[in-house]
């Protein structure tokens, strides 16, 4: 377990997204109103950057690039997406957001040393 | 050569001629592949080659920026089978009831400026093609390499014979270079119809149109077919138009015209980025309004009051496109309800 302060709940404002380097890992800060989800940076569908493309409203993240979009509150996946978002442990203390963050989460684009191929259909 | 398609959603199996792409192979046999642009620059149509030959056609194509071609990954719009090949598609494959696309020789036709850098031109089609309004074809020259994205402007409820499309050129742009240097009586390989960004009256939504530039053009399409079916008796319907200055203004009478016949339900907002003040509506044409500012900007402070049962659609530059989903969805319009087309 290693929870650490990502930033203030107020540095990022509803319905918005914030990108934070913590040791060395970035995430990105989701406030959608109701409360924060911590998540890696990247869209899963094809890597964009979520810090850029991605939009919040209604509880939905949504990024631009192909419109894949997330239940915030749910994780769940609507419309036309076909990957789940990968969400860090987080919870809001006094003010502060902390994440548990053991390992980067990160999916699987790249597939170093993996002899078959399947990384693709993940 | 044989093409063998392994999906999400199991296996497909078609065939491609010499010099054709997979995608349009595999769209002209009903296999609805996943696309956007058909052009090499959205990425969509990516997949992972598991056996046979292949040429890339484009291989500095932005779609494939993240893209790992020593594992076999290419963009279906970009490739040319050399043998039979196998591919995994890291999507699913639905059925699709759209028009079939194939492919047309036409002849271009009409070749006209309406500003200083947009032009209309007309193609004759070797045979008429039946299309949904909002969607595009691929034009192709003998003199560029690669095919280029245009929307169809006309709308015709049986299949039409003859193409009406609109360019804003592109500076030092292959395709706007070689339009605009006049070629009335030229032949072109036309592929088509594509494009899921389609109106369809029985959807009984009210629809909002957020356009840059010539994404006017699948607009124009749309509006005409609702106002052949006198869509806008029972629906409303809003149009964002924007374009830099009101030198740069191209289609207002059809537009006017559009608003004449709609029993009051449309508005028209023609959005000027680069003026600093303007009327409240057009000198010549007092049925559309005007407003100064980019057009995602002026569609989000009027949008509100529009989205609940409406369908949006969006065409034009691609940062343009994105301000206006943003816009969108921040005033509660569904994801499922807005269709649109990055003109990149
Ligand atoms: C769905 C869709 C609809 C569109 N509708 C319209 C419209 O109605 N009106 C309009 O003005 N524009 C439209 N566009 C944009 C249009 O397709 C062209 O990008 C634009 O006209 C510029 O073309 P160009 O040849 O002048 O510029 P270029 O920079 O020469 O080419 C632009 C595009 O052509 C293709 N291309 C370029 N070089 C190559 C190559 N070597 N090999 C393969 N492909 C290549 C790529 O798709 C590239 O993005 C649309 C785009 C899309 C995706
Ligand atoms: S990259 Fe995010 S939806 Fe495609
Ligand atoms: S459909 Fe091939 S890159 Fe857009």
């Amino acid at each position: 377990m290693s929870w650490t302060k990502i930033c203030d709940a107020s540095d990022v404002s509803a319905n918005s997204v914030k990108k934070v380097d913590v040791n060395g890992i970035s995430v990105l800060v989701v406030n959608y109103g109701s409360g924060f989800r911590v998540i890696p940076p990247l869209c899963p569908h094809m890597e964009e950057p979520l810090e850029e493309s991605g939009i919040v409203a209604r509880c939905t993240l949504t990024c631009s690039k192909h419109l894949w979009c997330w239940n915030m509150q749910t994780l769940e996946m609507q419309g036309e997406t076909e990957k789940p978002l990968k969400v860090y442990e987080s919870k809001e203390e006094n003010g502060a957001i902390l994440a548990n963050i053991e390992n980067e989460l990160t999916y699987e684009f790249e597939d170093e040393g993996g002899a078959d191929d399947d990384d693709f259909f993940k | 050569m044989k093409i063998a398609i392994q999906s999400n959603s199991g296996e497909h199996r078609f065939d491609c001629r010499e010099r054709e792409t997979i995608l349009h192979a595999g769209l002209r046999q009903g296999v609805n592949l996943p696309y956007e642009c058909a052009t090499g620059t959205c990425g969509t149509c990516r997949a992972r080659v598991m056996s046979g030959e292949y040429e890339t056609v484009w291989k500095e194509a932005p779609g494939a920026k993240r893209l790992k071609p020593e594992k076999g990954d290419i963009l279906m719009c970009q490739t040319h089978p050399r043998s039979d090949c196998s591919l995994r598609v890291p999507s699913q494959i639905a059925a699709s009831n759209q028009p079939r696309p194939a492919p047309r020789r036409g002849i271009l036709r009409d070749v006209k400026k309406l500003t200083d850098d947009v032009a209309h031109f007309n193609i004759d089609l070797s045979e008429p093609m039946s299309f949904e309004a909002g969607q595009f074809v691929v034009v192709g020259t003998r003199d560029l390499t690669g095919g280029r994205a245009y929307s169809m402007v006309n709308f015709d409820p049986s299949s039409a014979a003859c193409l009406d499309l609109v360019l804003k050129r592109k500076p030092g742009g292959g395709f706007s270079d070689w339009l605009f240097a006049g070629r009335n009586g030229e032949e072109v390989e036309v592929f088509g119809p594509l494009g899921r960004a389609v109106f369809r009256p029985s959807e009984g939504k009210d629809i909002i149109c957020i356009a840059g530039g010539s994404g006017i053009a699948g607009m124009m399409s749309i509006l005409a077919h609702a106002v052949q079916v006198d869509y806008f008796r029972d629906h409303k319907g809003a149009v964002f138009f924007g374009v830099r200055t009101l030198k740069d203004t191209f289609y207002l009478d059809e537009l006017s015209k559009f608003v004449q016949s709609s029993h009051g339900n449309l508005e028209v907002v023609v959005a000027l980025s680069h003026e600093s003040s303007c009327a409240d509506c057009h000198e010549k044409y007092p049925a559309l309004k005007l407003a100064t500012g980019m057009v995602h900007e002026v569609a989000a402070k009027n949008i509100a009051d529009r989205c609940e049962n409406a369908i949006a659609y969006v065409a034009g530059p691609p940062p343009m496109v994105d301000g206006a989903l943003r816009a969108l969805m921040m005033n509660g319009l569904p994801v499922g309800s807005i269709r649109y087309d990055k003109f990149s």
